[in-house]
């Protein structure tokens, strides 16, 4: 074998440095999705949309993860393609939706609750959070739901942190009201006190 | 003094105030009933919300999106290769030696699978070249062959305990303290392990054991269900001088693993389970034990 075939052959060895930094996106990205799942599903109130979204958001980042920043939050970048892509498809499909679309089957739910108190309890807050306008629903899957400081939450969003805290309370206290109106606060209380 | 409203009871809450504000809202609560019934019930509402969703990180995350992460658009697709670079000759061997070694049969024996692997893993170093580009392409293929050895060796256990059926051999059975059982296998591993309660899932702890994965001492974890959908799962606790890395899916067979790194340990959960149930059983896993 001459040199010059032993010194192809060895470069052949080495790993591209681009296919290993491909492969560490696609680990950071899998470990990522049970998080992205729930955020999209209580933005869109339906496993599907969310599935359908959390894959568009991913195919988004893999072409653009030359944008992402070492350094910065991975979590953070990819809430925000799934927010950015989400509220795309608002305005370009004009979702209004309907009372009669809140159900139990859009929400694909399929979670072990074992009673049906706490069952009914929980189909009626994501109802109510499907209620919210896209805005405050955002702020809310972030903060209380995901545990974002409001800070982190403002950057994902891109606008000022009290906006974020005036969102969230204005989200919070319609929550409230409808789970009151509803019962399922009530429900839910007697809930934890037999618990 | 800032203005009484929801968006300091709600701030409040989520520990997003200032000293000096949150004094203020104490005050606040200290002298008005409404404003504590209030706050309870934005508590309850907060917690409310968390439980309505958080089911969704212990469901299964459909094969389409892993696809997706991964780049590869057809779902179900070919599993991930844990670095991609032509195979080299130590590496053809190394894969005729993986197909033997996942096509064991039933009545493959432990001590095959501790000489081959511990064989196959002396040998890297006569296989690799030695000259400087050589050098240069040594270490990372090293990582991948011992990362590959690695995952053969979880599969190759684990389909051991699964054809052995209710004869598996077990060091520390699972009944009488579970924590004394641990005590005495982690004293033969670098650091003490801790056993994942997996119930949630159906699963119960059925023993440990002491086994050799790629040259190292490792301790075997297994959990059986009457639920074939999930069962009967093994997760393997080792030790590594690898980088971390995130976990990530790969399969032998029918074997499934997903494996992940963490500050010198290694892990793997093994099973025949869909890749879905794994996800959400390993996520679950790393959460316990703060290994990810």
């Amino acid at each position: 074998m001459s040199p010059g075939q032993r010194l192809a052959e060895l470069s052949a060895l080495r790993v591209p440095d681009e296919s290993v930094a491909d492969h560490r996106f696609g680990d950071q990205l899998i470990a990522l999705l049970p998080r992205l799942r729930r955020f999209a599903r209580g933005l869109t109130g339906s496993a599907v949309d969310a599935d359908d979204l959390v894959q568009a958001a991913s195919e988004r980042a893999l072409a653009r993860r030359h944008q992402f920043q070492e350094g910065t939050r991975f979590d953070s970048w990819m809430f925000r393609i799934v927010q950015t892509i989400w509220i795309d498809q608002i305005r370009s499909r004009e979702v209004r939706k309907e009372q009669s679309d809140l159900g139990e089957d859009r929400l694909g739910s399929d979670e072990p609750v074992r009673r049906v108190e706490a069952r009914l309890a929980l189909s009626e807050v994501r109802q109510a959070v499907d209620q919210l306008p896209p805005d405050q629903r955002t702020a809310l899957m972030l903060v209380t739901v995901d545990g974002l400081s409001y800070k982190e939450a403002a950057e994902i969003v891109q606008v000022p942190v009290g906006t974020i805290m005036s969102r969230l309370a204005r989200a919070r206290v319609a929550l409230q009201l409808a789970l009151e109106a509803g019962g399922g606060l009530r429900r839910s209380r007697k809930d934890a006190q037999a618990q | 003094m800032h203005k009484r409203s929801d968006d300091r009871l709600v701030a409040y809450l989520d520990g997003e105030l200032e000293a000096v504000e949150q004094r203020e809202v104490e005050a606040w609560l200290d002298g008005d009933p409404a404003a504590r019934d209030q706050l309870a019930a934005l508590a309850q509402s907060a917690k409310l919300v968390r439980r309505a969703f958080d089911g969704v990180l212990h469901e299964p995350v459909p094969n389409r999106l892993i696809a997706a992460a991964r780049g590869d658009t057809r779902a179900g697709g070919k599993g991930p290769e844990i670095l991609p670079f032509k195979q080299p000759q130590a590496a053809k061997r190394l894969a005729r030696w993986r197909q033997w070694q996942v096509g064991l049969p039933i009545a493959a024996s432990l001590f095959g699978v501790l000489v081959g692997g511990g064989t196959i893993y002396l040998g890297i170093s006569k296989f690799a070249p030695a000259d400087t580009a050589g050098a240069l392409a040594r270490p990372a293929l090293e990582a991948a062959i011992s990362n590959n050895l690695w995952l053969d060796n979880a599969a190759g256990y684990f389909k051991l305990f699964v054809s052995a059926g209710d004869n598996a051999p077990v060091d520390i059975p699972a009944n009488g303290d579970s924590r004394e059982a641990l005590q005495k296998i982690s004293q033969s591993l670098p650091q003490q392990i801790r056993l994942p309660d997996l119930k949630p899932w159906g699963l119960n702890f059925r023993g440990a054991r002491l086994i050799i994965v790629d040259g190292r001492p490792a301790a075997q974890l297994t959990y059986t269900t009457d639920n074939k959908a999930i069962g009967p799962l093994a997760l393997i606790i080792g030790s590594s001088n690898q980088p971390d890395i995130a976990p990530t899916f790969d399969r032998r067979q029918d074997v499934n693993l997903i494996y992940w790194r963490h500050q010198g340990r290694a892990y793997a959960l093994v099973g025949q389970a869909n890749v879905g149930y794994l996800w959400g059983i390993g996520n679950d896993v790393a959460w316990q034990l703060d290994a990810i």
